[in-house]
């Protein structure tokens, strides 16, 4: 108890000895500046590791002619979309489950059947189930169950004046009701 | 010239003195590196195996053996996405004890994290947290470090995750990394940061790679000598209280005082040394040498022994490479981050960010909300403590299986398939009202106790069965698509696929 009662009297004396002293505010001067200091040094250090060029995937990138793609559902693999064909509507859907970004997994339904989702009525060949947390998508991509907060992005899709392939850019987004008639 | 003569280092080796007397040797010792880790002399009572288990001891031995492991491990791996894999792959197959080294690394990471819980647990229910009323020590500070070495132990576990980069560490650090992103306003800028990217690749390898061989083991090296450097200041284990409160009522004169140092003006105050009572004699205690030390060194040998013999026994798996294409089902975190992917199952935003922030800041504050200074030492305090620990297990165990069954039951979005408001289910699922639960029992207990010591043992005994009802049923109990399946339930076959 003794040294707590010592521990106080300590802390209580020691801001009014270095209040307004040149000793106290060349104490208090010498931490500014080298708090600045280390701030200022430390910025290049935490900067660097922003990166300003990423050697990544390009966002926007070609998927093959229109009529390469079957009627229904296709998973192109290696950039986690679902490119859904009907006839000659064409839409895209991001394979990333919204929760906490694994794959969703298409389950068709053994025969198309009527939902109606969002006040629209429309043709649903399955829906969208994600292995990890359970999220479970319509087959327009509107979440319904599980933790997912929000439905799954829907990219632009637009024909390569070019070559006539579709075009892909996952960087911009587009409502769930755009189709690219082609 | 030399800085030690020849015959100088000869007898720093061998050490041929013999000491006269106990004084001797305890002066001796306190003069010697590695002996004054040790003070001279031990009370009986911090001795005993039931004070402490010995559990810091042990996560101490293992952090060291994942340190001598590792840096070996660190000649034989190439931190590179091509090359990562087949590095691990070479380990098994091509180098030799290879298979071994990374079992033992594997196996000691686990076993850490496993004792820094169980350390937690023995400190908390001791009631070891508390400063004393004889003298104040600084013990609640040290909790304070204490539960800072958790949180840096689970990030070396987690950064350690991803290095083997097969498909369990690719969907593991995906979903871990997705958690940080679910923080609301600047959660995206987080990720990107911890990936060097927007994808995880080669800059996320590389930074999990500095971060779990050089930043933290430093950091945690740091910390952790802080963590046993303040035992010695406050005077030794926690049950030291009841020498120091024996000692009162023998002897109730005057203090004896000795010197204390202040450290060129840096630490102020005095240490408790200076006004404890507690007078080591031949009653009480023992020398450190050889009782603690032997003590030690059989601790030591045990934890090796057995780390190593669970190596023999336990493999390492190592699934087919980090496919980002393809996603396990089900894909699931280390073990001890189950019982938090599964509240992450209600939503992302409460069981990934709040409940573990409110879990660990309140840990944190437990010495300074609970400033009771009875029975320091003692498991649960007394007779009443261990009474309300066991109401707190059943009333953890009733509500935890009460909301896993809300959950699996009633999903919140079946019950309200109108809202579409994603705030409105961060607010409301089974992580909050479990959260809700058990601060309601912190202040029914208060307030029917009056006593913070049985309110925070009530509470912390429900956090525990809490902690390992969720992660058992995140490890056994959920299967493909997360959904649930009891122990004796197959999992389907084949499950949906495209």
């Amino acid at each position: 108890m003794a040294s707590s009662e010592a521990v106080g009297a300590a802390a209580g004396v020691s801001p009014d000895r270095n209040k307004d002293t040149r000793r106290g505010f060349l104490g208090r001067l010498t931490a500014a500046v080298a708090a600045i200091g280390a701030l200022i040094a430390g910025w290049p250090l935490f900067r660097s590791l922003v990166p300003n060029v990423l050697y990544e995937p390009p966002k926007r990138f070609r998927i093959g002619a229109p009529e390469n793609y079957q009627e229904g559902v296709t998973f192109l693999e290696e950039h986690r979309i679902y490119l859904i064909r009907e006839s000659s509507n064409f839409h895209a859907i991001s394979g990333i489950c919204t929760h906490l970004g694994c794959t969703v997994k298409f389950s068709p339904f053994p025969m198309p059947q009527e939902e109606t989702v969002r006040q629209f009525t429309y043709r649903a060949l399955g829906e969208f189930h994600c292995p990890c947390h359970g999220s479970r998508f319509r087959g327009e991509g509107t979440n319904y169950a599980g933790p997912a907060p929000r439905p799954l992005k829907c990219f632009h899709l637009e024909v390569s004046a070019a070559t006539g392939e579709l075009v892909v850019d996952v960087a911009a987004e587009v409502s769930r009701d755009v189709r690219l008639v082609v | 010239m030399s800085l030690f003569k020849k015959h100088d280092l000869w007898q720093k080796l061998v050490w041929p003195w013999r000491p006269e007397s106990d004084r001797e040797a305890g002066s001796g010792i306190v003069a010697n590196f590695l002996l004054h880790w040790f003070p001279n002399r031990v009370s009986l009572r911090s001795l005993a195996f039931s004070a402490s288990l010995y559990l810091g001891t042990i996560t101490f031995v293992v952090f060291l053996v994942l340190t001598v492991t590792g840096v070996v491990l660190m000649f034989l791996y190439v931190p590179s996405v091509e090359r990562a894999y087949w590095s691990i792959k070479d380990l098994d197959y091509a180098v030799s004890f290879g298979w071994l080294l990374r079992r033992l690394h594997r196996i000691s990471a686990h076993l850490m994290v496993a004792l820094v819980f169980l350390h937690m647990f023995r400190v908390f229910l001791t009631g070891s947290y508390k400063a004393g009323e004889v003298v104040r020590s600084a013990r609640p500070f040290n909790w304070v470090l204490g539960v800072t070495l958790l949180v840096m132990t689970l990030l070396l576990s987690f950064t350690g995750y991803l290095l083997p980069w097969d498909q369990l560490a690719f969907w593991a650090i995906t979903v871990g990394t997705n958690i940080a992103a679910s923080v609301p306003a600047v959660g995206e800028t987080i990720r990107q940061f911890l990936l060097g990217g927007t994808v995880i690749g080669q800059p996320t390898l590389i930074r999990f790679y500095v971060l779990h061989c050089a930043l933290l083991p430093l950091a945690l090296f740091a910390v952790a000598a802080w963590h046993m450097w303040r035992i010695r200041k406050d005077g030794g284990l926690a049950i030291v209280e009841q020498d120091r409160i024996h000692a009162l009522t023998r002897e109730p004169a005057a203090p004896k005082k000795s010197k204390t140092y202040s450290v060129l003006g840096i630490a102020s105050g005095t240490t408790v040394q200076v006004n404890d009572p507690t007078t080591l004699n031949e009653e009480n205690s023992v020398p450190s040498t050889p009782f603690l030390t032997v003590r030690i060194l059989l601790v030591t040998l045990l934890t090796l022994a057995v780390s190593i013999g669970l190596a023999l026994v336990v493999q390492a798996p190592l699934e087919a490479a980090a496919n980002p294409e393809v996603t396990p089902n089900p894909a699931k975190a280390p073990w001890y981050f189950l019982g938090l992917q599964e509240m992450v199952g209600y939503s992302a935003l409460m069981g990934g960010v709040i409940v573990p922030t409110i879990v660990i800041l309140g840990l944190m504050l437990i010495p300074f909300l609970d400033r009771e200074q009875k029975n320091i030492g003692f498991w649960f305090s007394d007779g009443s403590g261990k009474n309300w620990g066991i109401f707190g297990l059943v009333y953890g165990l009733a509500t935890t299986c009460g909301c896993l069954a809300i959950a699996l039951l009633l999903p919140m979005r079946s019950l309200f398939p109108t809202i579409e408001s994603q705030f409105f289910f961060d607010l409301v699922n089974p992580a909050t009202f479990l959260l809700l639960l058990f601060a309601a029992m912190y202040f029914v207990v208060l307030k029917k106790t009056k006593s913070t010591r049985y309110a925070a043992i009530a509470t912390f005994c429900a956090f525990i069965i809490a902690f390992v009802i969720l992660t058992y049923t995140g490890t056994a109990l959920r299967g493909p698509n997360w959904d649930f399946y009891w122990p004796w339930q197959p999992w389907p076959d084949h499950p949906l696929a495209l």
